[in-house]
C-alpha cells in the first residue's frame, strides 16, 4: 500500500485527467467538479480503478460523490491513506 | 457523512432538443441516466421537423444519483421522482403556470428503460386534460410482480454480466463480445454464483474489451470492477425503487418497442400487458437495450412507431400484437 499526501494524489489525478483529455495539466482546475470536466463517466471510473491500483486500497463507492473535486478527493484519499498506514 | 457540496450550476432536468412550433406536437422523453442525454439526438432528428422534442433527465436529479451510491442515506421513491418530473413538465407545457412560453399542443411521452416506468407513472398522476395521448416504452420493464425484486433476491449475476457487456459497448461505441465464463456456465445454479465467479467474468470481459478497443491497453481489473459496481448500483437502485412502487393501470394507449437484443428476450411486452387497460402495441427495432437509443437505424424505426409522427388514420389500435 502506498502512503500518499494530498498533494501527491492531486498531482497524480491532474496528470491522469490531462492525459485523458489531451490537455496541458495547467489547464485542469483542482477545484472544478468532476462532472464539469469534459470527462465521460466511463473514463472517470477507469481512472478511479487505476488509482486503486496505484494506492493499493479500494475507494468507497461514495468517495467521488461526497468529494466531487480533485482537491476534495485528494484530501480524502490522503486522510484514508494515513488512517490505513496508522492501522497497519 | 456531511452532505455533498452543491455545485454553483446544477444540471437541468429539462433539456430541449427542438422547440415546438405553435400548436405543434411535443415528445417528452424520460431519460433514466446510464447513457448521456445527447443519446436522444438521433431520435429527435428522425422525427418530423414540426415535432418538438424535450428530454426529462432523471439523471440530473441529485437524489436519484445518491440513491444508487449511498442507498442507506436515501429515502427516494418512484412517487417522489414522478413529482419532480411532473413539476418540470407542467412548468414547460402550456397552461397559465407554464414558464418560458412552453408548448400547449398535443403530447406524446416516451420512456426508455426505467424511464418508461416514470413516463407511465407521470401520465396516470396528471389530470386527464394534461395527459399525453400515448406512452411509448423503449425496452422498458413493467414494475409488476414478475419483474420486481427484493434487495437480496436480485437478478442472476451471469445475466447482469451480459447486460453490462452491452452497456460498456454502447458507452464506448463498439460491440463488446460477451462469453459466459466456464466458471459461470449455465449449468451452475444461480444461487451458487458468487463474487469469485463475477470476478472471473469481469477478467474475461476486460480482455475482450481491450481486444476490441473498448478499453485502453493496460486497463487494470480494478477499473472494470469500478465500472461494473457503478452499473449494478444503478440497477439495484431501480430494483429497490420499483419494489415498493404500486403502479395503476394505463388510461392511455401504450406502445412497447423492444430492442432485438432486449434485456429480457422472452416477453414481448416486458410485463406491460398487466397494466394496459386500453391498447398495447408491441414492436421491436435493431440493436440492444442500449444501442437502440444510439443507432440511427433504430432511431428511424422508433420514430416511425411514435404516433406523433404518423398521420392519425395510420395509428393502429390493436391489442398485444406479438
Amino acid at each position: 500500500m502506498v502512503k500518499v499526501t494530498a498533494g501527491e494524489v492531486q498531482e497524480w489525478l491532474v496528470q491522469k485527467i490531462a492525459d485523458r483529455l489531451g490537455e496541458d495539466p495547467s489547464s485542469i482546475s483542482p477545484g472544478q467538479y468532476f462532472d464539469e470536466l469534459d470527462l465521460d463517466s466511463t473514463e472517470a471510473l477507469v481512472i478511479a480503478g487505476e488509482m486503486e491500483n496505484w494506492l493499493g486500497f479500494e475507494l468507497g463507492t461514495t468517495a467521488l460523490w461526497y468529494h466531487p473535486t480533485i482537491e476534495a478527493l485528494s484530501a480524502h484519499i490522503a486522510e484514508e491513506s494515513a488512517q490505513r498506514g496508522a492501522a497497519a | 457523512m456531511a452532505p455533498r457540496p452543491s455545485r454553483a450550476a446544477a444540471a437541468q432536468v429539462l433539456v430541449r432538443h427542438r422547440a415546438t412550433p405553435p400548436g405543434g406536437r411535443t415528445v417528452y422523453a424520460v431519460h433514466p441516466g446510464a447513457l448521456p442525454v445527447v443519446a436522444w439526438a438521433n431520435l429527435a432528428g428522425a422525427l418530423p421537423q414540426d415535432t418538438g422534442f424535450v428530454v426529462l433527465d432523471v439523471g440530473a436529479v441529485p437524489a436519484y444519483l445518491e440513491a444508487a451510491l449511498d442507498p442507506g442515506a436515501s429515502d427516494l421513491t418512484v412517487d417522489r421522482l414522478i413529482d419532480i418530473l411532473i413539476a418540470a413538465y407542467r412548468a414547460d407545457h402550456g397552461g397559465a403556470d407554464a414558464v418560458g412560453g412552453g408548448p400547449a399542443g398535443p403530447v406524446t411521452f416516451v420512456g426508455w428503460s426505467f424511464g418508461g416506468v416514470l413516463a407511465h407513472g407521470m401520465t396516470e398522476r396528471l389530470k386527464p386534460e394534461e395527459r399525453p395521448d400515448g406512452v411509448v416504452l423503449l425496452d422498458s420493464v413493467a414494475p409488476t410482480g414478475a419483474y420486481t425484486y427484493a434487495e437480496d433476491d436480485g437478478v442472476d449475476p451471469r445475466i447482469v454480466l451480459r447486460w453490462f457487456a452491452m452497456f460498456l459497448g454502447a458507452k464506448r461505441g463498439t460491440d463488446v463480445p460477451f462469453r459466459t465464463p466456464s466458471a459461470t456456465s449455465s449449468e451452475v445454479p444461480s444461487s451458487t454464483v458468487g463474487a469469485d465467479h463475477v470476478l472471473v467474468g469481469l477478467e474475461q470481459l476486460l480482455r475482450d474489451a481491450v481486444a476490441c478497443g473498448a478499453l485502453p491497453e493496460g486497463t487494470p481489473v480494478q477499473s472494470i470492477r469500478k465500472l461494473f459496481d457503478a452499473y449494478t448500483a444503478g440497477l439495484l437502485r431501480n430494483n429497490r425503487l420499483t419494489f415498493t412502487y404500486r403502479p395503476v393501470p394505463a388510461t392511455v394507449p401504450l406502445t412497447q418497442i423492444k430492442a432485438h437484443h432486449s434485456l429480457i428476450p422472452s416477453d414481448p411486452t416486458l410485463g406491460w400487458a398487466e397494466l394496459a387497460d386500453r391498447t398495447l402495441e408491441a414492436h421491436s427495432v435493431p440493436g440492444d437495450h442500449y444501442t437502440m437509443l444510439i443507432r440511427p437505424d433504430a432511431s428511424r424505426a422508433i420514430a416511425g412507431l411514435i404516433p406523433a409522427s404518423r398521420p392519425p388514420q395510420l395509428v393502429k389500435t390493436r391489442r398485444d400484437t406479438q
